[in-house]
């Protein structure tokens, strides 16, 4: 899963950003509102993050400006907590809403629960046949047995879960998996691939030649 | 009833209801006065006339011989014993010999006390007057007669009277006339002091609903005003007055805690934020220090808030005088140079310092608060490389402090704002540098209260001057 933060504070930005990567999120930041617009626009994420007051223009804005053109869920950070401007961020087209101070459990319980509606999941438990995804544990369990999966491997499995049935192309899951600073060999996901088939299957993963992936 | 008697509008009525009834009482018992008066009046005037048509007719029918000479006291004293025939006499007088009730009598005694005439129609136990002094004339009321007493030097007496119970009745009537009509104009007048009353205390009781609105938290509301210049339209005004600089403060004192506590939360934000991630698994100490370190700053930055938000409080405290003392401006200026000239070295700017003796009363500490604040400012914000003038001079109002920069000025919209808490004109909140956006107000609150005042001129590209100006030492 892919995410940006647009935060202009510097520290609560490396701090958010730093937290959001060690539970396996690929994430790209901006530092204002012009950057994190352009961003927005430019990729396609599964969630942003988006403090309110910004240089630039300030959070509401951007979302007005954003959701012209894409409806990806946005959850707002503000330290301004009236109920105004909470109003205000929800009709300017934001998702959810956190009110500095917050835990960063909340903030990471309410990211899941974001992308887990915007793919149509109701439930933390996707379940494949004998395989079973829990996105809150970030576990693949097959039978009942915990199977041991690298972070890119448990990334790659879920965003094919959450969107059972489709084919993703590569460019997609390249997209989601990997933030702007990684280096996106274009191999580096058919080890991924081939890695999770040997653990789950040959058969969990269908290869659709010259379109993508797929877990039916 | 408590309350009726606290209502002013029942407390003017119960007032002017007395005093509107002792007014009404007064005129009436006056009128009646008046009217009992003047009929008491025309009673004597008929008795009188009517003594005198008597004695004229006792000498009419049986004249005296010597005709031009007036009748002596015992020619007198014998008519009355012998008055002679009732047909003599006009007939008003015929009730005198005929009896019955009603009408004039009379009575005369001789100086010894017999009787020399009593009409047939005087009252019963009419007895002879008693008067202390002789040749003595007194009207008399008496049950229901009028009666005018009279005893002449010689002795002999007389009592001329009239039943007046008619005229008893028709003073009663126009007194129960008089109650009545008394009564009906208190009422009305009550009513309408009542309606008076109640108009004139209208716009007060608007007043205080809009008030109390107004204090129940509606702060937009004002009371409206007619475009009179009455007593009460100009308390309207007043309170309109007070309830706008009253929300502008509240307003003022709003914005500031909601922006203390915003630029406290996004501190604390980042303290919960980094120990949350830490706490979650096992790191190298390398990771450990670099989240403490975060930690530490955010956490300075929170203390930084803290402590300029105690200055600031405390020099929102009613003045406090007793530490204002003589200094030097000059000098504190040439103090808090030094103090930043490394800041100026990291920056490549230099300061320029032309301080001339500025003698002024006031709290040293809080002055080279002022200088440190807006000497700073032009060291940080302005490109590096410059240079920054310290100026201390003696001025048409007293004595100046001027900071100015030749860096790239402030946009004009800024201007009015720039001293306001929190506000920041660059509106990036990159704190690393630990400005809280409260440098300058914090110097205008300080320069306000030495009774001085702090100005800002700004034009693109030409610089900045932040000029102060503190009044000369009484």
């Amino acid at each position: 899963m892919r995410l940006l933060v647009i935060e202009d504070d510097p520290l609560l930005l490396h701090s958010l950003s730093e937290g959001l990567r060690e539970e396996q999120y690929a994430v790209d930041t901006a530092a204002d509102g012009t950057e994190g617009l352009a961003k927005a626009t430019d990729s396609n994420y599964d969630a942003i993050v988006l403090d309110g007051m910004l240089p630039g223009f300030d959070g509401w804005e951007l979302l007005l400006r954003l959701r012209r053109e894409k409806s990806t869920p946005v959850l707002m950070l503000t330290a301004r907590d009236a109920v105004p401007d909470r109003i205000r961020g929800l009709d300017a087209g934001a998702d959810d809403y956190l009110t500095k101070p917050f835990d960063f459990e909340e903030l990471l319980a309410r990211l899941r629960a974001l992308i887990r509606r915007s793919s149509g999941t109701g439930s933390n438990l996707l379940e494949l046949g004998e395989i079973v995804v829990d996105t809150a544990a970030r576990l693949v369990m097959r039978d009942g047995d915990m199977v041991p999966l690298t972070p890119r491997e448990y990334g790659l499995v879920e965003y094919l879960a959450l969107h059972r049935g489709s084919v993703v192309s590569r460019t997609e899951l390249y997209e989601h998996l990997f933030d702007e600073n990684d280096d996106t060999l274009s191999n580096l996901l058919d080890v991924h691939v081939s890695n999770v088939r040997k653990k789950l299957g040959p058969s969990f993963i269908s290869t659709r030649r010259g379109h993508g992936y797929s877990i039916e | 009833m408590k309350n009726i008697f606290q209502s002013v509008r029942w407390r003017l009525l119960l007032w002017y209801s007395l005093i509107l009834l002792g007014l009404i009482t007064g005129l009436c018992l006056l009128a009646y006065r008046l009217a009992s008066n003047d009929r008491t009046a025309q009673i004597d005037r008929e008795i009188r006339n009517f003594q005198g048509t008597f004695f004229r007719s006792l000498f009419a029918s049986r004249p005296l011989p010597k005709k031009d000479v007036p009748p002596t006291l015992d020619e007198i004293r014998e008519r009355l014993r012998n008055p002679g025939d009732v047909s003599s006499f006009p007939p008003e007088l015929h009730a005198l010999f005929e009896g019955g009730t009603g009408g004039n009598y009379l009575a005369c005694w001789d100086s010894d006390g017999s009787p020399l005439f009593i009409s047939a129609n005087a009252p019963e136990g009419l007895a002879r007057p008693v008067l202390t002094k002789d040749n003595e004339t007194q009207y008399v009321s008496r049950d229901n007669y009028r009666e005018h007493h009279r005893t002449n030097p010689s002795g002999v007496s007389s009592i001329i009277g009239r039943e007046i119970s008619e005229e008893q009745g028709d003073l009663l009537r126009f007194s129960l006339l008089l109650a009545l009509g008394g009564g009906a104009v208190w009422l009305a007048g009550l009513g309408g002091g009542w309606w008076l009353a109640g108009r004139a205390l209208k716009p007060i009781d608007t007043i205080g609903r809009t008030a109390s609105r107004i204090a129940a938290g509606n702060l937009d509301e004002r009371i409206e005003i007619a475009n009179t210049d009455n007593e009460l339209d100009r308390l309207g005004r007043v309170l309109n007055d007070t309830f706008d600089r009253l929300s502008t403060a509240i307003e003022r004192q709003k914005r500031f805690t909601a922006d203390a506590s915003h630029e406290l939360r996004t501190p604390v934000t980042i303290i919960l934020s980094e120990t949350q991630r830490a706490l979650k698994r096992e790191r190298e100490p390398e990771q450990y220090r670099e989240i403490l370190g975060t930690c530490r700053t955010a956490a300075e930055r929170m203390r930084a808030l803290v402590e300029s938000l105690l200055v600031l409080a405390r020099q929102d405290l009613p003045a406090n005088d007793s530490r204002h003392v003589p200094c030097d401006l000059a000098e504190i200026a040439n103090g808090v140079a030094d103090l930043l000239q490394p800041l100026a070295d990291e920056h490549s700017t230099t300061i320029a310092r032309e301080l001339a003796p500025s003698p002024i009363n006031g709290d040293s500490h809080s002055l080279a608060m002022v200088v440190q604040n807006l000497l700073s400012n032009s060291l940080i914000h302005p490109p590096a490389g410059g240079v920054v003038k310290l100026k201390t001079f003696a001025s048409s109002e007293g004595y100046a402090l001027e900071v100015s920069d030749n860096g790239p000025g402030i946009a004009a919209e800024h201007l009015p704002r720039l001293f306001d808490r929190f506000y920041r004109a660059d509106s990036s909140r990159n704190q690393t540098n630990g400005h809280s956006g409260l440098g300058l107000a914090i110097a205008k609150t300080i320069v306000e209260a030495h009774g001085g005042k702090i100005e800002v001129t700004s034009a693109p590209d030409a610089g900045t001057v932040f000029r102060v100006i503190f009044p000369r030492p009484q």
